[in-house]
């Protein structure tokens, strides 16, 4: 059995590429064909962001496409936007560490998607009312002052929240390429990479992003089944499972399961998550807030869920791929991620995905994965740059000049922030060298807005007495999400630790019971209840 | 241990083939969505400036 495997890597190790790890990756069967396939798709990437630039005229088009967008093209652009690359390096990990258990959370984040294409839950309503984004809700049904610091609180979360997804993704594009990570090729990656994403998205807003999305979906579609397909021919299902059944037990099958990295709290939060990702965050509500219509959102989110479990299964099968063939095919990296001797360092498992895809597809095919990555990565920080930027100026910096910013002020100080953000992201990625478990970084960084989104959302969409002084109890009460830091349990004392599953569980149950509270002992004055109608916004 | 393998390996091999056929479904249709959003587009903007003039 094989135990002790660090589920959550440590950025500070991941940093520095062993050298071992370095001859490992320049086994890669990356060549110059690859090279020129990946070149085609960026220069495409780049051309569409120029020609999206001639359909902006005004806010609604540029963070919202003009709400013009078919269910095919909200699939692409939600699939597109929900599988960045950092998802499929952290669920390939998930899969490696986990096997087949870590299966439960695909299944929850695609039942959930689901269920909310169904019922049309909170995504629903918010697109009848016609909203660009969550907190321009919070105004309408609490008020200005909830708008301004909900609207800070998801802006903070959600920029510490992807501070680290830049040099993460370019980490795996260094990786299979075969660059080493020394030297010039990591910040040289990342600098383009984001000057890429910055000038297409700067350019074409919305409609650029949407349409990259699209051609996105295309390549990622073509990459995953093509690696997937090539995957199991090369190491067969039932072998698979033996292997996983021989290392790692029934662990390796059942998320309950004694001794396995999972369990019961772990399970109901991945369950919650499934809510989160597909009806919470920001950039898969943007989507639905984009959609023609509510009959298309709702067929979307039906079709999107199977997107939305794609995009962890997938990932987590290479991982197990991964471990297989490091345990039975691959002796020397087996050493160096499971060093027999006693206390020896072992590798970071992060690397395990892109060094065994890198050995089994050929020339020609990891061009087209690369490029399907690459795709990944850029649908994620546009639409993540996008999101962040158009949340501080139409949440924050409009309600504070008292809604009197013109269109053109709007979408200037949007690509500003675009700007802003990715020049933020760039500085934390080189200079970043903490020692800060990344997943509970993500997922702390995150609960700050969704946990206290959640009881806003619920609260003000489906509890009539819900109250202004509840939600900005609420929103206050999701900062306790911080605790389920490790630098911040060991200031308090934490020795044991909580794990982040009941730290993010208890936050949840603490903004619903604030905004139960808050509603109970201060409610709002019948005279200022604003009625919520559906009416366009700029 | 064995409901587990089973359901597993269904569920992932009924998940790729939902999402291969999706694909396909969306790579057509999308293309057609886009050549729609950008028709809707103009036509929007057409009509303002015909408002506003």
């Amino acid at each position: 059995m094989i135990r002790g495997v660090s589920v959550r890597p440590n950025v500070g190790r991941r940093g520095v590429m062993d050298a071992s790890i370095a001859e490992a990756v320049r086994g890669t069967n990356f060549s110059p064909l690859d090279w020129g396939i990946v070149g085609v798709y960026l220069a495409a990437s780049l051309l569409i962001g120029f020609l999206g630039r001639r359909y902006i005229r005004n806010m609604a088009d540029f963070i919202g496409a003009g709400r013009a967008v078919g269910t095919r093209l909200g699939i692409a652009t939600m699939t597109g936007t929900e599988m960045g690359l950092i998802t499929v390096m952290y669920s390939a990990q998930k899969g490696f560490t986990g096997g087949f258990a870590a299966f439960h959370i695909a299944l929850f984040a695609g039942l959930v998607a689901f269920l909310v294409g169904v019922t049309g839950f909170i995504v629903v309503r918010l697109r009848e009312l016609r909203v660009l984004t969550i907190p321009e809700f919070y105004e309408r049904r609490f008020g200005r002052r909830t708008r301004i610091l909900g609207g800070i609180m998801l802006a903070f979360g959600g920029i510490l929240n992807m501070g680290l997804f830049l040099k993460v993704g370019s980490m795996f594009i260094v990786g299979i390429t075969g660059l080493s990570e020394h030297g010039w090729a990591l910040p040289t990656v990342m600098t383009v990479l984001l000057v890429l994403v910055l000038v297409y998205t700067v350019l074409g807003g919305m409609v650029s992003v949407i349409v990259t999305d699209y051609v996105q979906f295309v390549v990622l579609s073509v990459g995953l089944l093509l690696a997937t397909g090539m995957a199991i021919a090369d190491l067969g299902w039932r072998p698979i499972v033996d292997v996983v059944l021989a290392e790692k037990g029934a662990a390796g099958f059942d998320p309950l399961a004694e001794g396995g990295g999972f369990g019961w709290d772990y399970v109901m939060w991945m369950a919650f998550l499934g809510l989160v990702n597909c009806a919470l965050w920001p950039t898969a509500v943007a989507r639905a807030l984009a959609m023609r219509s509510v009959h298309e959102l709702k067929r979307q989110y039906r079709w999107s869920s199977i997107s939305f479990m794609i995009r962890h299964l997938v990932p987590y099968f290479w991982g197990i791929c991964a471990f297989v063939f490091v345990m039975r095919h691959a002796p020397d990296l087996r050493e160096a991620f499971f060093p027999a001797e006693e206390g020896a360092p072992a590798l970071d498992n992060l690397y395990a995905m892109p060094i065994y895809l890198g050995r089994l597809l050929p020339a020609g095919l990891i061009g087209i994965l690369t490029a399907a990555m690459v795709a990944a990565f850029m649908s994620t920080h546009d639409s993540y740059l996008l999101c962040w930027s158009s949340v501080i100026v139409q949440d924050v910096v409009d309600p504070l000049c008292g809604h009197r910013l013109s269109t053109p002020r709007r979408i200037f100080w949007t690509r500003t922030c675009i700007v802003l953000i990715g020049l933020y992201i760039l500085y934390w990625g080189l200079v970043y060298h903490g020692q800060d478990d990344i997943w509970d970084y993500m997922a702390v960084t995150g609960a700050i807005y969704f946990s206290g989104a959640f009881a806003l959302l619920v609260g003000g969409l489906y509890v009539k007495r819900a109250s202004s002084a509840g939600a900005v109890m609420a929103l206050c009460a999701g900062s306790m999400a911080v605790l389920g830091l490790g630098p911040v349990q060991a200031m308090l004392g934490l020795e044991e630790g909580i794990s982040g599953a009941k730290v993010g569980l208890m936050t949840i149950a603490s903004t619903t019971l604030a905004m139960f509270l808050g509603s109970v002992l201060f409610p709002d004055p019948p005279q200022t209840q604003t009625p919520m109608k559906g009416a366009p916004t700029s | 241990m064995n409901f587990w393998i089973t359901f597993w390996t269904i569920l992932f091999f009924a998940a790729v083939a939902v999402f291969a056929g999706m694909s396909v479904w969306v790579t057509i249709g999308g293309w057609k969505d886009i050549r729609d959003l950008f028709r809707d587009l103009d036509r929007e903007h057409k009509q303002d400036e015909e408002g506003g003039s």
